[in-house]
């Protein structure tokens, strides 16, 4: 699963290069609009540290934003299950909020909190919520009615066993969730970065953009690629590992 | 313990077909009862009101001596977070540990109690997912095809074991097998299709408590009389 993602950006990653050198090519374009690989090269050997730092730096900062998410997703899913006015108003609310693009709110918050630490974390964890919580929601909301009946009729039901049956007939589809949303997460921390921060790989690219310096940002999009590779592998692996271990799939299945 | 049913009349909801029409019927004293019929006369249905009856005070079924009912279906399933056994422990009251033994052992699932659930055949599901049930305090338990999926020999041991172990308890068998329900059963409920206009009715079983003895005219007989009945 790992070496599958990283393999599969390596490709991806050099058919988009080819495609530009071949533009360069075609156009005879100069080294300034698109460097040669010669230029790509050095400057991916004199800035792939730095930018590697950058990218944990803003790794680190996702990761946090993603788990907060994931907490409050959880939260708000498990009081919104219920189909009493809270539950609906819950639902509702959050199906209205994600149909916005939360991403317009950033320079509010930019204004509100400044360009530190704060704003790319909110902003990270306000892009991964909405997605989700939805998720999170629809899992939480819809009964299993084939186990729940015998809690159910014999009086044994509570509310934290019918979170977590919900929650482990529908493993597979919130481990695909969380590892999609961790490339949420970190969009949204590159594009706080964007916009106003003073750390992390985002800063870093619009620092090389005001340079218009294409190797430096075609280095980082590398090392972006690499390492969101790396963790959405670690956290498939990590939902294989334990859709094996407690999953409700039926062996046959396998048949 | 009486169960009586006085003009039971069902149709779900935004549909104009009845389901169920004027059944009336009653079956008296603990033991193995039966509904049998074709597919889609309404069996599931009429469980389904007869289980939650008391939270619906408009449908004419009455009970005496007959506190807990529970329902069980043979499509039912354990959750897949620890073996089946723990699940059974979880479940079972102090005072039953005995009982749960012996169920196992009788529905010969000893070997399969560290498994998970969905490592089970079909079979072992629904056995296992029946123990569960028969440690529960209960007056009356609707088995609605709760041992399918299990060959009859081992079926017919079961039964005979329940009926045996839970004497003073009333069962209410939904099943298509004609000629276990005929040898088994006490009193069988025949639906039949509202369309036919034909009342449903009560035939008396064999109630057979053991397997050796096979008197098959007099099984032949009910077997023909619960066929003719619908």
């Amino acid at each position: 699963m790992l070496f599958r993602r990283i393999y599969q950006f390596m490709i991806v990653y050099a058919v988009f290069l080819g495609i530009l050198l071949v533009v360069k090519k075609g156009l005879s374009l100069s080294d300034y609009v698109i460097p040669g690989l010669p230029l790509i090269l050095e400057t991916a050997v004199h800035m792939s540290t730095g930018f590697f730092t950058d990218v944990m730096d803003t790794l680190s900062v996702a990761i946090l934003g993603q788990g907060i998410s994931i907490f409050l997703a959880f939260f708000v899913g498990i009081l919104g299950r219920k189909s009493s006015w809270a539950g609906s108003m819950i639902r509702v609310t959050a199906y209205n909020i994600q149909a916005y693009p939360i991403v317009a709110l950033a320079p509010i918050i930019f204004i509100l909190l400044g360009d530190g630490f704060l704003s790319r974390l909110l902003i990270a964890a306000m892009i991964c919520y909405f997605p989700l919580l939805l998720s999170v929601l629809g899992v939480m909301a819809a009964p299993v009615e084939d186990i729940e009946h015998f809690y159910i009729a014999t009086g044994r039901m509570r509310w934290q066993l019918e979170v977590k049956i919900r929650a482990f007939e529908n493993l597979s589809k919130l481990t695909t969730v969380i590892a999609g949303s961790a490339t949420l997460a970190m969009a949204g921390t590159i594009v706080a970065e964007f916009i106003a921060a003073n750390a992390g790989i985002g800063y870093s690219i619009r620092i090389a953009l005001y340079q218009s310096n294409l190797a430096a940002i075609l280095t980082a999009l590398f090392m972006i690629g690499i390492v969101i590779s790396v963790y959405q592998g670690i956290l498939e692996t990590l939902g294989e590992m334990l859709k094996a271990k407690w999953g409700s799939e039926n062996k046959g299945g396998l048949l | 313990m009486r169960l009586e049913c006085s003009g039971l009349n069902f149709a779900y909801p935004e549909s104009e077909t009845m389901v169920i029409q004027d059944l009336r019927f009653a079956m008296d004293g603990p033991g193995f009862h039966a509904v049998f019929g074709p597919s889609g006369v309404g069996k599931t249905s009429f469980a389904k009101l007869l289980a939650n009856y008391r939270s619906r005070p408009e449908l004419p079924i009455q009970t005496s001596g007959i506190g807990t009912i529970l329902y069980t279906y043979n499509l039912e399933r354990l959750p897949a977070w620890s073996s089946t056994g723990r699940h059974l422990d979880r479940v079972c009251p102090a005072d039953r540990q005995d009982l749960k033994k012996a169920l196992i052992d009788i529905f010969q699932l000893g070997p399969v109690v560290g498994a998970r659930f969905s490592q089970l055949s079909m079979g072992q599901q629904n056995r296992m997912n029946l123990i569960r049930y028969l440690l529960q305090d209960f007056d009356l338990l609707i088995l609605d095809e709760s041992l399918a999926n299990v060959d009859e020999k081992l079926r017919q041991t079961i039964l005979l074991a329940v009926k045996e172990l839970f004497s003073h308890k009333m069962f209410l068998y939904i099943s298509h097998n004609l000629m276990e329900v005929a040898r088994f059963c006490k009193d069988i409920l025949v639906l039949t299709q509202p369309s036919r206009k034909k009342p449903s009715k009560i035939v008396s079983g064999q109630d057979d408590t053991s397997i050796p003895v096979l008197e098959k005219p007099s099984l032949d007989r009910v077997m023909l009389e619960v066929m003719n009945a619908f």
